[in-house]
């Protein structure tokens, strides 16, 4: 009930403050930007497709003009749920950093931690809050990305439910890490680290990729995995990306296999699905995360 | 000063009642790395008390009431409030708090932070609609419960934690210096408030440096300074433990100084005016006697009730040098 009634009042905060207005304003100019862009950038790669393809001059030897066109949406949606990810991963980290070390700050807690409420009452209501309207903000943002280009090209995403669901995890890896760092850093401190570690994450996924360039390097994929071990959430995203690619992009895929020059291998998401081991640990994260903090909340003095 | 206060003689000057004392600590301890913020603090609050918490800043006052929050973990000791230690959220329940920062969410009204805050006290949908604005109006803040606490004074803003305080109807409130950003009339009706509290049998902790406060409306103090309770007992018995007279007289002289000193000890001497400290008041019928004859000319005699600010000042300086 407590957690409930911390919630609700999260959400009010939330929109008291204008970070909704701002969040829905940007969100529909970037969906906006991505209808327009995708829509143009598809009909003049279709047409000028298909006058190739009147005249006879196709490319030799390669995709006939459908593949080529379902490679280009492709990676336009892959581009546009990447931008998607990272505004949310850095709006989870933003509200992480701001859901408790301010509160404590400024003061405001103490008057609120003097009422009956346990400090993981406190910390799960903020979360949930936090977690439910980062969620709301991916499934609206990647559901208008997928449903423009489905609508514009009639793409169809590998598995758009693991998409998104994966997309969400990735969000809460961040909510959750950076309100641990709430309760035990101050404001100013925890979101310079956070930062770091966003960086760190996002470098060691592209060490990792650079690893898998043939012939291959083991000790960069290494050291890229165990980045991803301190932060999951780059990992999530590219396990996330790898349910975009459409099931015959998969298969031309595998079939240009070696010798292949299109950009297959994308440096921004990933051709292969996320490690059984990897996706474990990124689902545990959160938990321990939030179990961290409540831990060390709970020792704390106010 | 015989009042130094142990825990025996704390215990002894609250009494053995048999009731669920509202605070009970014994032998608290809090310190911050090297720094002790309270030492070994014991002290027992009857349940309709309205119990002074004295000191100067920094004595530990505030340290005391967050542990009897659960807001602070004691390093050492035992807290008690109605029986039960604070940081269990149940035993908040009856509880009240007024922050000494008095610092709220900004971004929302007062009405807001009241219903918030009523939700969390555990009180239902009709409960909070009727009592809200009868606190708003209670606290002198009718009509101004629907602006943001941004746009509040500080003095609306205190008003604004005290109705947060009082808000669930609590069995005891603890009150950490109710009065610091209001004016002359708004600690007055503060006052009235904590004797309208005390008629209802809610108990009252105070923090508090403002003497006269404390001195209008306490039936107990303890005077804590460093960390440490230096004195505590009744409100009359600490300040009527030493009882003085102010001696008026045409000059002041060795001879007059040494006839004073057999009925009691000088204490201080301003121009014409001596002040004694003597054991009874009984004394002074023999010492007019004893000036007149002498050859004296008597203007006053006086008997002084020590003010509470005296005891504190001797108190805390004490320490201080000590």
């Amino acid at each position: 009930m407590s957690v409930l009634v911390v919630a609700r009042w999260t959400v009010l905060e939330a929109r008291r403050r204008r970070l909704l207005l701002a969040g829905v304003v940007l969100s529909v100019a970037f969906v906006a930007l991505f209808v327009v862009g995708f829509y143009l950038l598809y009909r003049t790669q279709q047409r000028a497709l298909l006058e190739e393809q009147a005249t006879g001059a196709g490319p030799p030897g390669g995709f006939d003009a459908r593949e080529e066109l379902l490679a280009m949406s492709t990676i336009l949606v892959i581009l546009g749920l990447y931008g998607v990810q990272f505004l949310a991963a850095l709006l989870g980290l933003f509200l992480g950093v701001a859901s408790v070390s301010p509160e404590i700050d400024s003061g405001a807690l103490h008057a609120v931690l003097a009422r009956p409420l346990s400090r993981l009452q406190y910390l799960l209501g903020r979360f949930l809050a936090l977690a439910g309207l980062l969620a709301a903000y991916v499934v609206v943002m990647s559901g208008a990305l997928l449903l423009t280009a489905r609508v514009v090209a009639g793409y169809q995403p590998g598995d758009a439910l693991r998409v998104v669901g994966l997309m969400i995890l990735q969000v809460l890896i961040l909510l959750a890490v950076s309100l641990l760092g709430s309760t035990v850093l101050p404001t100013l401190a925890n979101g310079v680290v956070m930062l770091v570690l966003f960086g760190l994450a996002w470098l060691g996924g592209i060490i990792g990729f650079v690893g898998t360039i043939p012939p291959g390097n083991e000790l960069m994929a290494n050291l890229g995995t165990a980045v991803s071990l301190l932060l999951p959430a780059d990992a999530v995203w590219r396990g996330a990306s790898y349910y975009v690619l459409p099931p015959s992009f998969l298969v031309a895929t595998s079939f240009a296999g070696g010798g292949g020059d299109l950009e297959f291998g994308l440096p921004f998401g990933s051709t292969t699905p996320m490690a059984p081991a990897m996706l474990a640990w990124a689902l545990a994260y959160p938990v321990a995360c939030l179990t961290l903090a409540v831990a060390a909340f709970r020792r704390r003095d106010l | 000063m015989s009042r130094t206060a142990s825990a025996e003689q704390a215990e002894a000057v609250a009494g053995t009642g048999s009731e669920v004392p509202a605070i009970a600590t014994s032998g608290l301890h809090k310190a911050y790395g090297a720094r002790v913020a309270l030492h070994d603090l014991t002290l027992r609050v009857q349940p309709g008390e309205v119990f002074g918490f004295l000191g100067p800043n920094g004595a530990g006052k505030t340290t005391a009431m967050k542990i009897l929050l659960g807001l602070v973990r004691p390093s050492g000791g035992e807290a008690l409030v109605f029986d039960r230690p604070p940081a269990e959220p149940a035993a908040r329940r009856r509880v009240g708090y007024l922050p000494e920062h008095f610092r709220f969410q900004e971004w929302a009204t007062g009405e807001e932070l009241l219903d918030f805050h009523g939700r969390l006290a555990g009180m239902g949908a009709p409960e909070r609609a009727g009592r809200i604005p009868e606190l708003l109006e209670r606290v002198g803040l009718a009509g101004r419960g629907g602006e943001r606490v941004r746009r509040y004074s500080k003095g609306m803003t205190q008003r604004l934690g005290l109705a947060l305080a009082l808000l669930h109807r609590p069995d005891l409130v603890l009150l950490d210096e109710p009065t610091s950003a209001l004016d002359p009339v708004g600690r007055r009706e503060v006052r009235e408030l904590v004797r309208e509290l005390a008629d209802a049998g809610v108990t009252v902790f105070l923090n508090s440096h403002l003497l006269t406060e404390v001195e209008a409306v306490c039936d107990r103090v303890a005077i804590v300074s460093q960390g440490r309770v230096v004195a505590s007992g009744p409100l009359d018995d600490l300040a009527g433990a030493v009882t003085q007279l102010r001696v008026l007289a045409d000059r002041v002289d060795r001879q007059l100084l040494a006839l004073l000193g057999r009925h009691g000890e000088v204490a201080r001497v301003e121009g014409t005016a001596v002040t004694l400290a003597v054991d009874t008041l009984d004394v002074a019928p023999d010492l007019a006697r004893l000036l007149v004859t002498s050859g004296y000319r008597l203007y006053g005699l006086v008997p002084v009730q020590r003010s509470l600010e005296d005891i504190f000042v001797d108190l805390v300086g004490e320490v201080r040098e000590g």
